[in-house]
């Protein structure tokens, strides 16, 4: 123990080379900390995005369309329709709800103000199955929908746009020139995973939008939310079974359709952020080695220009063992200070990430203190070989040494 | 026969040689002393700059190895040890007083007397204590928190001195100790070597090439070319 105090208090006598040397593992530490810290604020982003979507949530997309050979796309056909939606939401046992969804780009306009946006079509089950509510007002029921209504649900930022800090409800806006009454609005629910944001847009009853402003009849989506968790993948092969049987599709067939549980896309979200942290951390990971570099060098140097007072311990007494744990401990203690630093550091680098752009930047608490352990591991291993070189010195050719 | 006035370690070297090799070539620096010092004896061994004076001591101190022949403390043979067991003799039973006095840079001259203290595990605050006490005793009581830089070469020597007897030591090995000093400082230097020899009784192997030293203690070896002359 004395040994050890006496490696540190020889560092205090030579203050700014130990601490330009720690400089190296504080680096090396605080960059871990940061880019560990800030990869898993993206993953709490991405799986809180795909949590607001619902957790349960099954979305079903036309397939391709086939033009002479070539596939365009997912999504590109126009097989689905409001009837398969109904179908899904009826006969399924273990689809709680769902709704068929269409949405285009629209100019709307207030009396006041015109906001480019997008139109979405949607059931009256299109809340409940998204877990969304709204704000203000109410929905459209049944009712509208089968009668074709001119009304319309805002989003946030569409409700501010046209109408300011005035209240929209009962008002009239104009979609494609054709007045709409504004009967509710929505509670804010930020970026979709898509990274488009949810609060930019008008929902209308989906046999308006399909009728009169784009005459057609398919829809573009359906959203299906299973009753709970572990039922999506029965609900998938449900839906699978009664879409084949309504669009005449063999069991063994190719489906004109596809099904996405957002299960899955989280899981594969999980997945990929995991790896981007271990990458990071390994990146970071290597500033921190330069750091070891740095303490053994400067441990080498320093075993070379103390070569005389090592041989003075040597001729007071000092066992090749007590100079190893002296120059060890020196090492250790470099490494140390460097990592808790650098861990302080790197707490403080992510608070202030937070502060100035918001990202939400879990600190980790685990994976910091395995690396100011880690780091403190790697000076010590730097610091055996100068510290084994010192306590190897002969003693004669040391007093000697100039 | 040996050990026979006093607490101070007996010595015997037979035949006791030392060839350093440099890039290739041998150079004896001792060929062959046979040497006896009896316990709590104070010697000067004398001789011109590379006859092996110095060579000589460091071997009696267990800082070097002799190449062949063979050095007892007291019955204990002590030539062949290894490096952990010769550097707890050290510790325990030699005390070093160096002609560059060897304090340890940018340290005070109270932990400087602690040091060997230290490496024998002793308690911080008994460490101190003695610490304090033989600084006093060598007149450095005034001076405990300076370093080497802040201290006058006789005061560094008598560091120095203090630190050699900081644990006891049965046996004082003196490489020149007057030597980088004023004839005053010398003089006290070497008066306070030798009261505190006959305080102890501690055995004193001082090396010089002043005869004038050499007359103060009550034997002198002659070291010539590696090998003793006169009567041995």
């Amino acid at each position: 123990m004395t040994l050890v105090l006496l490696g540190i208090r020889s560092l205090l006598k030579n203050p700014y080379r130990s601490i330009l040397t720690s400089l190296g593992i504080l680096i090396g530490v605080l960059s871990v900390v940061v880019l560990t810290g800030i990869a898993s604020g993206a993953k709490a982003l991405v799986l809180q995005s795909i949590a607001n979507l619902g957790p349960n949530l099954l979305v079903v997309i036309p397939g391709s369309v086939t033009d002479s050979g070539a596939q365009v796309g997912g999504g590109t056909d126009t097989t689905l329709t409001a009837e398969d939606a109904r179908a899904i939401r009826s006969q399924c046992p273990d689809i709680w709800n769902a709704s068929g969804a269409l949405r285009t780009a629209a100019q709307v306009q207030s009396p006041h103000a015109n906001w480019s946006t997008v139109i979405l079509g949607a059931e009256p089950s299109y809340l409940p199955v998204r877990d969304w509510r709204l704000a203000r007002g109410g929905f459209f029921g049944d009712q509208e929908e089968r009668g074709m209504a001119r009304v319309a649900v805002l989003g946030r930022i569409v409700a501010s746009r046209l109408f300011g800090l005035s209240d929209p409800i009962g008002k009239f806006i104009q979609i494609n020139h054709a007045p709409f009454r504004v009967i509710g609005i929505l509670s804010s629910k930020g970026q979709s995973p898509m990274g488009m944001n949810q609060d930019d847009m008008v929902v209308v009853p989906l046999t308006t939008l399909q009728s009169q402003i784009m005459g057609v009849t398919y829809v573009g989506v359906i959203l299906a939310a299973a009753t709970s968790p572990d039922r999506i993948g029965a609900a998938r092969r449900e839906i699978d079974g009664i879409l084949r049987l309504r669009h005449h599709i063999p069991p063994d067939g190719r489906p004109d359709f596809e099904i996405q549980a957002m299960s899955d896309i989280a899981k594969t979200a999980g997945r990929l952020s995991l790896i981007l942290t271990v990458l990071l951390a390994l990146i970071a990971s290597i500033s921190l080695i330069v750091g070891g570099v740095g303490i053994l060098n400067i441990m080498l140097v320093s075993v070379r220009e103390r070569t005389r007072e090592i041989g003075i311990r040597m001729a007071i007494g000092a066992r090749p063992r007590d100079i190893l744990v002296q120059f060890l401990s020196e090492a250790a203690a470099l490494s140390f200070f460097g990592a808790m630093a650098g861990g302080a550091g790197g707490v403080l680098f992510l608070a202030g990430i937070h502060l100035a752009v918001g990202w939400p930047t879990p600190i980790p608490w685990e994976g910091l203190l395995l690396t100011v352990a880690g780091a403190t591991l790697l000076g010590i291993l730097f610091g055996l070989y100068p510290a084994w070189r010192a306590s190897r010195l002969d003693p004669m050719e040391a007093l000697r040494y100039e | 026969m040996i050990n026979s006035d006093g607490p101070g370690i007996s010595l015997r070297l037979e035949a006791v040689t030392k060839i350093y090799s440099v890039s290739g070539e041998d150079l004896p620096a001792l060929r062959g002393i046979s040497l006896s010092i009896r316990g709590g004896e104070s010697v000067a061994i004398v001789g011109s700059s590379g006859s092996g004076k110095s060579t000589l001591l460091h071997l009696m101190g267990l800082l070097d190895r002799p190449t062949s022949g063979e050095l007892y403390f007291g019955d204990r043979r002590v030539d062949s040890l290894p490096p952990t067991e010769r550097a707890v003799l050290r510790n325990r039973s030699i005390g070093f007083v160096f002609q560059n006095f060897q304090l340890i840079p940018r340290t005070s001259a109270l932990e400087n007397v602690e040091m060997p203290l230290l490496y024998r595990g002793m308690p911080a605050r008994e460490r101190q204590d003695r610490a304090r006490e033989l600084l006093a005793s060598v007149g450095m009581g005034d001076r405990e928190q300076h370093t080497s830089s802040q201290l006058s070469g006789g005061q560094q020597q008598r560091v120095a001195i203090a630190r050699a007897m900081a644990g006891s030591p049965g046996l004082m090995l003196a490489d020149e100790p007057t030597g980088n000093l004023d004839s005053r400082s010398a003089a006290t230097i070497l008066d306070l070597l030798l009261s505190l020899r006959d305080r102890f009784k501690t055995t004193l192997v001082l090396v010089t090439h002043d005869m004038e030293i050499a007359q103060h203690l009550s034997r002198t070896v002659r070291v010539r070319d590696g090998r003793l002359e006169g009567p041995p």
